[in-house]
């Protein structure tokens, strides 16, 4: 879920501006595209400022996968991949990296589940040797299933049961979505958490863990036709499998605004706002980036000036965008003094959305959205990191690896128009599910 | 969902983190394949006033880094008044020369540029980026905000306010990332390294607008600065910018008093912070550790990474592989002018609080006996290395690395000499380093944050316990 929001931001960056258009940008041609026969996908894309190379595996699936009674899955299998084989023991996986120089770490969000490694560009062959491995004899030790349940409640406790926020957040996701399993938190229901069985991480594996749901990207000092050559060599042999479900439900129509409340022993209350948004690959993706960058990018954003500047009613208005294969949410998050007033953050807060919906924008701030958008973007193709992740989120998720490199025009055809046509058909009251965290003393918490 | 989320519960420690692999190691990849990091070249100007400008050409992306530093910071904040230097930082961005505060972020934002102001321990720091071709906008904007800062009374009533909100909210939302504020706090005591670098409560609320604006008399100058600029333009170009914005800044009126170094611990004791509707135990364990200028700084690398500097750590193999009790446990160094503290920190259930102190205890323990092999230190010395080419792969990561070198006085062999020092490396070094270095577990500090109704009882073993509530406006303990 978190790691949904970097993503975002991600794509946030890979815009550009009218005016600022000229600058030379790298190209498709880069990029070598191939499907093994198994329907693995290899995307590499040289670069060879530093000696290393970033490898991203994108596998599709995530919470959006999940069902009562297994959520959290696919976020335990984030885990459970560096756990151990048939052929190697529980820890060889990382032993093995970062004895050849190389360091790793792995995201789950509701519709992916990503692995990444940055390695010595000399440690290819053996970090394709032990990534082969893990997606062809994931071992089920069932001690070691236990162990890592505890460290998976170990991170719920840490991300959302310690942390106001993220509590909110959960129930406003979960009453956001009645029917679509984007209601799910991807860190899992505590009760889930505690009752996996070995049969469901069985099953979950072989259905997801295809190579054929794989797109596997590799930036960095690399030869790209050697690069596929050792690819083939390690994951070609892996048989395909069945993939995913596909997820047939779609959220029905939501006719009026919900609402959640929350009390919890804290300092500060918090204010949530989550109207029904748009896929990934939808075509008005551009325009609604901008309109969240005129709304809540920095300190010269309408909310930030507004609501913690002007009128000091929230210590902070963020905003971000949680978008996937599905319709996802378009998120607003005040934080409020201790002595916060949640009715005159939230009226101030409809006022701004209702400007932006009758008045529109203006030329100056659509000028500077797209100006933040194409120096994020540059800041992001200063890294093969950046680069890996970009290119591979376009690839799954936004219609092809190819947009990346046409975004900037998508971002040049947005106009004022576009925009507030569209805070007018997203930014509507009855479209939205609100939270309200409020602070109580002990006693009068929930239990 | 990371598997491994550096920031929150180590942020501390995650700051080390990049600091280690920074300075830890240099370009020979995994495989023994020499890959050396040279420096490029830069030029360094020093201005009459002090004023200490770098400046290095890097053309893969249209951007220009920069990153300023003035030494002073936290350390520097008045007793009583800890969060003034912070608090300057802040002022700095809302409004200077002929902008206001809405019209400074506009300008900033309306190309696209970032300028990003924080306090350390010594220095406050300014760093951002913008397109080349707003290479004069940058430079204005930076000059402004150094030298011509409004320091507004109504700015600075509503920042100082906002800011004592955003440390309550940090206590509702993010109890892993107080441990070390408060361990540096008892750890330090009465030395500026102690000072939290984002102030407290009521460190904050004692700072005036006229102590602030004589901090910023006081203690920001051009001889104060030392200012890194990196990335597309061409250098004869931005020195003769530079040179002009800054040449006329007057100079701070104090002069910097360094800091002496702190004695280190001995014996044992806790500092426990109650937080009762936690429902884990945030811990943190902390000595006096050694400066930047520590000679066997390789093998201390290696020994760090081994113990709690990566995901195959001792610690990390203990209180998370192994056994379960955790999302996370890591360890590293904070190397100042003078000594910084070596910290570990982790986390648990309540119910298991005690279990795994003990265990990270043993853990630290065991690095002081046999823990450590040949193989593992040569596993350290490839991941250091392979690593390190990510440290210094953009404009704004040079810009860091070539401020720290000025900062501290080191030249660029510090950078170059890298891996031939740590391929040099042997186990009796890293043992010797272990010895010198790392606190042996009965001299430490720890610090937990937890329920203490739950967790005082069995905290007593370690020492005599210092309690305090998490409401207290201050993160060190009243001295009755």
């Amino acid at each position: 879920m978190r790691r949904i929001t970097a993503t975002v931001v991600g794509l946030l960056c890979l815009s550009a501006a009218t005016t600022y258009a000229a600058e030379p940008a790298a190209s498709a041609k880069d990029i070598t595209a191939v499907t093994l026969a198994n329907g693995m996908q290899i995307l590499t894309w040289p670069d060879r400022d530093i000696p290393n190379v970033a490898l991203y595996n994108f596998v599709r699936v995530g919470s959006r996968n999940e069902a009562p009674g297994i959520t959290g899955l696919a976020h335990f299998f984030e885990h459970m991949m560096f756990n151990g084989t048939s052929t190697r023991a529980q820890g060889d996986f990382d032993r093995t990296l970062e004895a050849n120089g190389a360091r790793n770490n792995a995201s789950t969000s509701n519709d992916l589940t990503i692995y990444m490694d940055w390695l010595p560009k000399a440690a290819l062959e053996t970090v394709f040797a032990v990534e082969a491995d893990r997606l062809q004899n994931l071992a089920f030790e069932p001690k070691v299933v236990e162990s890592e349940r505890g460290v998976v409640y170990s991170e719920r406790r840490t991300s959302v049961d310690d942390n106001p926020s993220a509590r909110l957040s959960e129930q406003v996701q979960a009453t956001a979505f009645l029917a679509h399993p984007y209601g799910i938190p991807t860190i899992g229901w505590p009760s889930d958490i505690e009752s996996w069985q070995i049969s469901d991480l069985k099953e979950f594996f072989q259905r997801n863990y295809a190579p054929n749901n794989c797109t596997m990207v590799l930036v960095g000092d690399l030869d790209p036709q050697a690069t596929l050559a050792l690819a083939r060599k390690y994951f070609e042999a892996i048989p395909r499998r069945a993939g995913p479900k596909a997820v047939v439900t779609k959220e029905p129509p939501q006719t009026g605004e919900r609402r959640v409340a929350l009390q919890a022993e804290a300092q500060t209350p918090l204010v949530q706002f989550a109207y029904r948004g748009i896929a990934s690959n939808d075509p008005r993706s551009a325009a609604l980036e901008l309109l969240l960058r005129i709304l809540a990018d920095g300190d010269a954003s309408r909310l930030h000036r507004a609501l913690v500047e002007e009128q000091q009613l929230a210590i902070s208005a963020d905003g971000y965008l949680q978008s996937g294969f599905d319709p996802g949410l378009i998120w607003f998050s005040l934080s409020l003094p201790a002595q916060g007033d949640t009715t005159a953050a939230e009226s101030a807060f409809d006022r701004e959305i209702e400007r932006v919906r009758k008045d529109g924008v203006t030329a100056a701030e659509l000028s500077r959205a797209r100006n933040q958008a194409l120096a994020d973007f540059w800041r992001g193709q200063a890294t093969i990191d950046g680069k890996a992740e970009a290119l591979g989120t376009y690839a799954v998720l936004r219609g092809g690896y190819e947009k990346l490199f046409a975004a900037p025009r998508a971002y040049e055809a947005v106009s004022v128009a576009d925009i507030q046509s569209l805070a007018n058909d997203l930014l509507h009251k009855s479209l939205r599910t609100v939270g309200v965290l409020t602070a109580v003393a002990s006693q009068e918490a929930q239990p | 969902m990371n598997r491994v989320r550096l920031g929150l519960p180590i942020a501390s420690t995650w700051w080390l983190g990049v600091c280690l692999a920074l300075w830890a190691a240099l370009g020979v990849a995994a495989g023994n394949t020499p890959a050396g990091v040279s420096v490029p070249r830069f030029e360094r100007v020093q201005l009459d006033n002090g004023a200490v400008l770098l400046m290095m050409e890097r053309h893969d992306v249209p951007l220009i880094a920069f990153d300023a530093s003035l030494r002073g910071g936290a350390m520097l904040d008045p007793d009583g008044a800890e969060g003034c230097a912070h608090l300057l930082a802040g002022l700095l961005e809302k409004g200077a020369g002929k902008r206001d505060a809405f019209a400074f972020a506009d300008a900033i934002a309306a190309v696209g540029g970032t300028i990003h102001t924080a306090t350390e321990t010594e220095s406050i720091t300014v760093s951002g980026s913008f397109m080349s071709r707003d290479r004069g906008l940058m430079i204005e904007l930076l000059a402004d905000l150094l030298q011509r800062p409004r320091l507004d009374r109504s700015e600075f009533d509503a920042l100082r306010a906002r800011e004592i909100e955003t440390l309550r909210a940090i206590k509702d939302s993010d109890l892993g990332s107080l441990t070390a504020v408060y361990g540096k706090a008892a750890l330090f005591s009465g030395h500026g390294y102690g000072k939290p670098v984002d102030g407290s409560e009521a460190g904050l609320a004692a700072v005036t607008h006229e102590r602030l604006r004589q901090h910023y008399q006081d203690q920001v100058g051009a001889d104060r600065l030392i200012l890194t600029v990196v990335g597309d333009f061409a250098t004869t170009d931005m020195k003769s910018l530079l040179t002009k914005a800054f040449t006329g800044w007057r100079r701070s009126d104090q002069a910097v008093v360094n800091p002496t170094a702190a004695a280190r611990v001995t014996g044992r004791r806790v500092v426990l912070i109650d937080a009762p509707t936690s429902v884990q135990s945030y811990f943190w364990a902390g000595n006096v550790g050694v400066s930047r200028a520590y000679p066997q700084r390789a093998a201390l690398d290696v020994a760090n990474t081994l113990l709690g500097g990566r995901f195959t750590s001792l610690l990390n193999t203990e209180l998370r592989i192994r056994t379960g009790l955790t999302y996370g446990a890591s360890s590293g160094f904070e190397r100042l002018t003078q000594p910084g503290a070596w910290q570990l920190t982790s986390f648990t259930q309540t119910a298991t609080t005690i279990a795994a102190i003990d265990l990270a205890l043993d853990v630290v323990d065991r690095l002081h006996g046999t823990a450590i092999d040949a193989a593992m230190i040569e596993s350290g010395k490839a991941y250091v290395l392979g690593q390190f080419p990510l440290a210094l792969e953009t404009s704004a990561q040079w810009a860091n690395a070539l401020g720290d070198l000025a900062f501290y006085g080191l030249d660029r062999s510090y950078i170059e000499q890298r891996a031939a020092q740590l391929n040099a490396v042997t186990l009796v070094q890293a043992q010797q380093v272990i010895r010198d270095a790392f606190p042996t577990p009965d001299n430490l500090v720890l610090v937990v944050i937890g329920n203490a109704a739950q967790i005082r009882e069995g905290l007593r073993k370690y020492g005599p316990i210092t309690e305090m509530k998490l409401a207290d406006p201050a993160f060190a303990a009243q001295v009755r």
